[in-house]
């Protein structure tokens, strides 16, 4: 069947139409991204656009979409048919929901999926997923006990019924979220993205003569399912165990087990011994487990091919219901890239065992540290702000790491300036931490110190999403761990990594972002590296004498 | 207006182009030189000199030369700029490394960034602050600036970069640290960010100084060096600069400001592109230039090229967005992807064919040029399928070997993906050809507009063998090949008008704006537009300025441009910006919330002079004309495969002659291909005018 399918097409026409298909979901991804008001769709592209086949198999997806929502559309929407029967889909629906194990995992996203239609025939579905500005309850936080704190929350239902919004489920989003216009704004961009889908999908079937596409994605899948099969198949045989250990809440540490098979062609996770849900934000429901668990695997093993969602069905994972990576509803899942975040690390300690040279060690960023500050500002307007920054990403076989950068998500940093412009904070410092990678043959990436000022005349309510305050990031064979989180107030106290407070006006938040993990025995560094990282400041002497036994030559007069 | 005699020189890797304008008797003369990359004046001198004696007009009766090069770049991207030292607010010695903390492609673990300009070391801090209304925080530290220099100078620095925090909205103390260092090293070229790129966003706007610090040494050098070369050579005419926006300035400008001239060659070509539209009267144009490597795709609406206001210079990986250096430069927006005669076709890891974007270069260059290449690459493909003569590339300078790219590609890609040669080459040829159309359609589409309505101008030796493929998969009518497209760029720079932009940054929400600041902000930035087009020989009464604003939803991350009115004296400035703003976010997305606040980000002006006008006459070049018709080959088209085809000489083609495709036309630097459904008609200036006839011609 696959083969049949493959033969149907031939390397240039398969390369042609494919293209154009990625192409209408990037004009997609564009629409959406134009209109969005959502600071984390536009500074963290969290969000994404795919092109599904009548059968719901992923034909195209944005280029620039992040790891996050591997494989959630095509499974969500075989889920709203179940509840919705084909038959009552029409041209102009637009069905959406952000049931954590539905959509994508916690409630600030909207999964909306609609039909298109070709010649009276459904041809296929647009789907998008994005991050709201808000969507009620406490407010984005890692700190609930219930799901039902974190906010609204919306089973698969229409939303536009033949391109009119029904008034029951526009009113409830309305009254019960923050910044409704805003919300509703957002909604109405992922329509405008899925507009833009289905009129790319009928121009390019009527301009080429087809009258279907699920030929076309059986060809792709097959392609990109043997991509990564002959990739799996040139690692050896073999099964290799990695653990990690990560704050959690208080005393309800977190702890992963993974176990890595490759067998064949097969590759298979298996997280038994993984620490129980608990009754905080930070549960990463199965899909959201299985994103951050086959990400670091193309990443390694067959980062070349296009993203296509062959690529991932020979990687299949287990993780025992209950636990933090497979929760039941309704725990809360507000912050669940706390726990899936962690997933990349404790993967590529398991390949290392293998394959060093495809892995790097654990980054600063993952999960990163992320503030959010929400008042009143001193105009009399509200603001609500978050504060994207980034640690240091873990070294490899042949580079340090670069200091501050994103992985595995990629949230990008905003400017200081407009942030100030935007919002009663003012930075004082955003500096590179000398000392904070670890050190190794090759060095982790240098996190990084922020320091915060709050001027507003009332208080303003800190939200923090963290990890990584009682364990760094690790370094890999023979490298040393980075540094740890840290969000220091004004009187010395250390705040919660994952709580709420009130700032009040005036107070300094020093905040700091780890560096990442050495890749390496630091012994093996070559001395001129390290004379370097001194001359730079990215290490200090005594840190360049205590870790790599290095006297500098300058040394005396400095 | 005044008549002039003018020289174009653009001087780019391989070659400098000239073009010498007589306005007196209409007559346009074109020239090449072989660059001389270690002292580029040299054959500009040569060049020009020669191109003077062949138009019989002395030196010194030339009103001028309009001037570009890609040394700006060159020096960027092969990193070698000079030795420059970073003062910034202290507190932020790393603005210039961090960056925007992304990773540019999402699943390459060993990805390079590119290394910054400065080095940590050569980075230094100052006490000093000023807050986000512009307010003075710290006062400036003036003998920790002074020590700060000192250091920098004693590390041998050759040029200083300052770039402080909140500057943009006052540049008071990037002022006087320029005054101070200048003081003590009074021949050291400073740069302060607020005079390259006064805009708000830190990164950007630090990036921007320093790789102008980075090239002002070598660009003051050259440009001295040049002024008296021409001057000994009897010049005394102004020696002008093409700017990256597509002005022309005067050499001030290259020597305090030389990041603007890091586009200047493209921005030249797209205003060649519009001049072909304004001859052809073709209102809504693609300019599309392909060559030996890129591919570069511009719209010009109504004569006018669209602009744009950052552009990324020295991407690691070449074509990846978001692996370079990000500047914030008026620049011609314009696209360019990684699409060539060279670019390299081969399988990828799940079988299919791929066109680009590494190039082979022209060394080792294309399989046929037998020069070792052993990848098919675009002009591989064009060679097979007949489009191009295997005796007449480069009007026949050199040859290419057929039989061994048949070799090449049956080995490396038809029998591994179990096609046959011929519907490989077709297959390169259609890919590279979907891959411009692809980034054609985005392009346009992010602008809201329908690609069918626009016709194509094709210029660069790849150009024209596929404006006709590129045409065909945007569904457009019409593409045209224009004569003198090999010099373009050069032509460019005396179509050009003289022109400057101003910019300034004010953040306001609309309904709470100082109508008086911002005209104070227009008076400024016009003040210093209309000097510095007076400096460029302009006159203050031909000067017409544009205005335009920024703004977005409060919260949204894209701006959008919205233009002004000349006088603001006494409007209802919030209703006047928030009608602006809302008419053109429902134009470009479809619909507009009408109750989330609106605030203003960004002030611009662009003032120019008059567009010089020219005809476009190259009668007064000797053209061996010859006969129209060359002959015939097989020449494959996908609707007829491999079919008989004539060969036509364009320089014995006439104005006003008329034919139906197939066709292949040749000239020296590039060949025309015209499929089985095209007309092509020669115009008055020696244009061809290809016209597409689809099967079901809807209306």
């Amino acid at each position: 069947m696959s083969e049949q399918a493959k033969n149907d097409f031939d390397p240039v026409t398969l390369e042609i139409l494919w293209s154009r298909l990625i192409c209408i979901a990037d004009e997609s991804a564009a629409a959406l991204l134009r209109t969005a008001f959502s600071t984390l769709v536009r500074e963290s592209n969290d969000f994404a656009t795919v092109l599904m086949d009548a059968d719901c198999n992923c034909l195209a997806e944005n280029t620039g979409g992040i790891p996050s929502f591997v494989g959630m559309l095509p499974s969500a929407v075989r889920d709203f048919i179940v509840r919705i029967p084909i038959d009552q889909w029409h041209p102009g629906d637009c069905i959406i929901t952000n049931d954590p194990w539905i959509g994508s995992g916690h409630l600030p996203d909207i999964t909306m999926a609609a039909p298109i239609f070709y010649k009276d025939k459904l041809v296929a579905f647009s789907g998008s997923i994005a991050h709201l500005p808000d969507i009620g309850g406490a407010g984005w936080g890692s700190d609930c006990r219930e799901l039902v704190e974190e906010g609204l929350r919306i089973m698969p239902v229409k939303f536009l019924r033949e391109n009119v919004e029904d008034p029951f489920v526009g009113e409830t989003i309305r009254s019960n979220v923050r910044v409704p216009d805003q919300v509703i704004g957002d909604i109405y961009a992922q329509v405008a993205a899925q507009r833009v889908c289905a009129k790319g999908v009928q121009q390019f079937l009527e301009d080429t003569g087809r009258d279907e596409l699920t030929s076309l994605s059986a060809a792709l899948r097959s392609r990109a399912e043997q991509a990564m099969r002959a990739a799996i198949e040139a690692v050896p045989d073999g099964s290799w165990h990695a653990s990690v250990d990560a704050d959690g809440f208080d005393d309800e540490e977190t702890h992963i087990e993974c176990e890595l098979t490759i067998k064949g062609s097969d590759l298979h996770l298996d997280f038994a011994g993984t620490s129980p849900q608990i009754a905080r934000g930070i549960n990463s429901v199965l899909k959201y487990t299985y994103s951050y668990a086959t990400y670091p695997i193309k990443c390694a093993l067959d980062p070349d091919s296009p993203r296509n969602e062959g690529s991932f069905l020979p990687v299949t994972i287990s993780a025992p219901e209950g636990c933090i990576l497979n929760p039941t509803s309704p725990a809360p899942t507000a912050a669940r890239h706390l726990t899936g975040h962690f997933l990349p690390g404790v993967i590529y300690r398991c390949l290392a065992q293998v394959v060093p040279e495809k892995v790097s060690a654990d980054s600063g960023s993952s999960p990163t540290l992320r503030t959010v500050y929400g008042g009143v500002d001193l105009q009399g307007n509200r603001f609500n702000q978050v504060l994207f920054a980034c640690g240091g990403l873990g070294a490899n076989h042949r580079m340090d790491g670069y200091a501050c950068t994103a992985f595995p998500s990629n949230t990008g940093v905003g400017s200081i300036e407009a942030l100030e412009s935007a919002s009663p904070l003012r930075v004082w410092k955003k500096e590179l931490t000398t000392d904070s990678g670890g050190a190794g043959e090759f060095r982790g990436g240098l996190g990084q110190d922020i320091e915060i000022e709050v001027l507003s005349r009332s208080p303003v309510n800190l939200s923090t999403l963290a990890d990584r305050g009682k364990y760094p990031p690790m370094g890999i064979l023979g490298g040393k761990n980075g540094s740890l989180s840290k969000v220091e107030l004004s009187d010395g106290s250390h705040a919660h990594l994952k709580s709420r407070e009130i700032l009040k006006p005036g107070e300094v938040l020093k905040l700091h972002f780890p560096g990442g993990g050495g890749f390496g025995k630091p012994e093996k560094r070559d001395p001129a590296a390290i004379q370097r990282d001194i001359d730079a400041g990215y290490i200090s002497i005594a840190a360049a004498k205590a870790e790599y036994g290095y006297e500098s030559s300058k040394a005396s007069t400095s | 207006m005044q008549k002039r005699i003018r020289v174009g020189v653009d001087v780019g890797g391989t070659f400098t182009d000239f073009v010498l304008v007589d306005e007196y008797r209409d007559m346009i003369f074109t020239g090449k030189q072989l660059t001389t990359p270690t002292d580029p004046g040299k054959a500009i001198c040569e060049g020009v000199a020669r191109i003077a004696r062949e138009a019989a007009v002395e030196m010194s009766s030339l009103d001028g030369i309009v001037h570009g090069t890609t040394l700006v770049t060159n020096a960027v991207i092969e990193r070698l700029g000079a030795k420059v030292g970073l003062i910034t607010t202290s507190g932020f010695r790393d603005v210039l490394e961090v960056g925007h903390e992304m990773r540019y492609d999402l699943y390459d673990l060993f990805l390079e960034k590119p290394e910054p300009l400065v080095p940590r070391n050569r980075r230094l801090t100052v006490n000093e602050r000023v807050g986000s209304r512009g307010e003075i925080l710290v006062e400036l530290d003036e003998a920790g600036l002074k020590a700060a220099s000192d250091e920098l100078v004693a590390q041998g620095v050759e040029a200083i970069a300052v770039c402080f925090i909140n500057a943009y909205i006052n540049a008071e103390h990037e002022k006087r640290a320029s005054d101070i260092i200048l003081s003590n090293h009074p021949d050291l070229p400073v740069t302060i960010s607020t005079v390259v790129a006064p805009e708000i966003r830190e990164y950007e706007r630090t990036c921007t100084a320093v790789a102008n610090a980075y090239v002002l040494p070598l660009m003051r050098r050259y440009i001295n060096d040049l002024q008296d070369k021409l001057t000994a050579l009897g010049l005394t005419g102004p020696l002008n600069v093409m700017l990256s926006g597509g002005g022309i300035a005067a050499l001030r400008v290259a020597q305090e400001a030389p990041i603007q001239m890091i586009e200047s060659g493209p921005a030249a070509g797209a205003i060649s592109g519009a001049y072909y539209g304004k001859l052809t009267n073709t209102e809504s144009l693609i300019a599309f230039d392909m060559g030996g490597t890129t591919a570069k795709m511009c719209l010009i609406e109504n004569f006018k090229p669209e602009h744009a206001n950052t552009f990324e210079a020295g991407r690691v990986r070449r074509f990846k967005k978001g692996s370079g250096i990000p500047l914030k430069v008026p620049v011609i927006d314009l696209i360019e992807i990684g699409a060539g005669g060279g670019s390299i076709s081969r399988l990828d890891a799940m079988g299919l064919l791929k066109v680009g974007p590494d190039s082979a270069g022209s060394e080792p260059g294309p399989v046929c040029y037998g020069l070792g290449g052993e990848d098919p690459t675009v002009t591989d493909a064009d060679l097979l399928l007949g489009y191009l003569s295997p005796d007449y590339f480069l009007g026949g300078e050199m040859s290419l070997n057929v039989d061994v790219v048949r070799d090449a590609i049956a080995i490396k890609l038809a029998e591994p993906s179990g096609l046959d040669v011929t519907a490989i080459a077709a297959g390169i040829h259609a890919i590279v050809n979907n891959n411009m159309a692809a980034a054609t359609r985005s392009h346009i589409a992010e602008k809201g507009r329908d690609p069918r309505r626009y016709t194509l101008v094709a210029t660069g030796g790849a150009g024209p063998v596929h404006a006709y493929g590129v045409a065909k998969q945007l569904k457009l009518s019409r593409f045209i090949c224009p004569l003198g497209a090999g010099v373009s760029s050069a032509l460019g720079f005396l179509i050009a008008a003289p022109a400057t932009d101003g910019v300034s940054s004010y953040v306001s929400r609309i309904d709470q704006i100082d109508l008086d600041k911002v005209l104070k902000i227009y008076r400024d930035m016009s003040g210093t537009a209309i000097q510095s087009l007076v400096e460029a020989g302009g006159d203050v009464n031909t000067i017409t300025i544009k205005r335009r604003v920024e703004m977005r939803y409060l919260g949204q991350g894209f701006e959008i441009a919205v233009d002004l009115p000349d006088d603001l004296d006494g409007v209802n400035l919030p209703k006047l910006l928030k009608d602006g703003f809302l008419e053109r976010y429902t134009e470009l997305f479809g619909r507009s919330i009408s109750d989330v606040a609106i605030e203003t980000v960004t002030w611009r002006i662009t003032a120019s002079g008059p567009t010089p006008n020219i005809q476009l006459n190259f009668e007064g070049q000797q053209i061996d004309r010859g006969a129209a018709e060359k002959g015939e080959r097989q020449v494959y088209f996908p609707e007829t495969g491999y079919a008989p085809c004539k060969i036509y000489n364009r320089y014995g083609l006439a104005a006003g002659t008329r034919f139906a495709g197939p066709a292949v036309i040749e000239e020296r630097e590039s060949t025309v291909v015209a499929g089985p459904d095209t007309t092509i008609s020669v115009d008055n200036h020696l244009n061809l005018i290809i016209d597409i006839q689809y099967p079901q011609d809807k209306a």
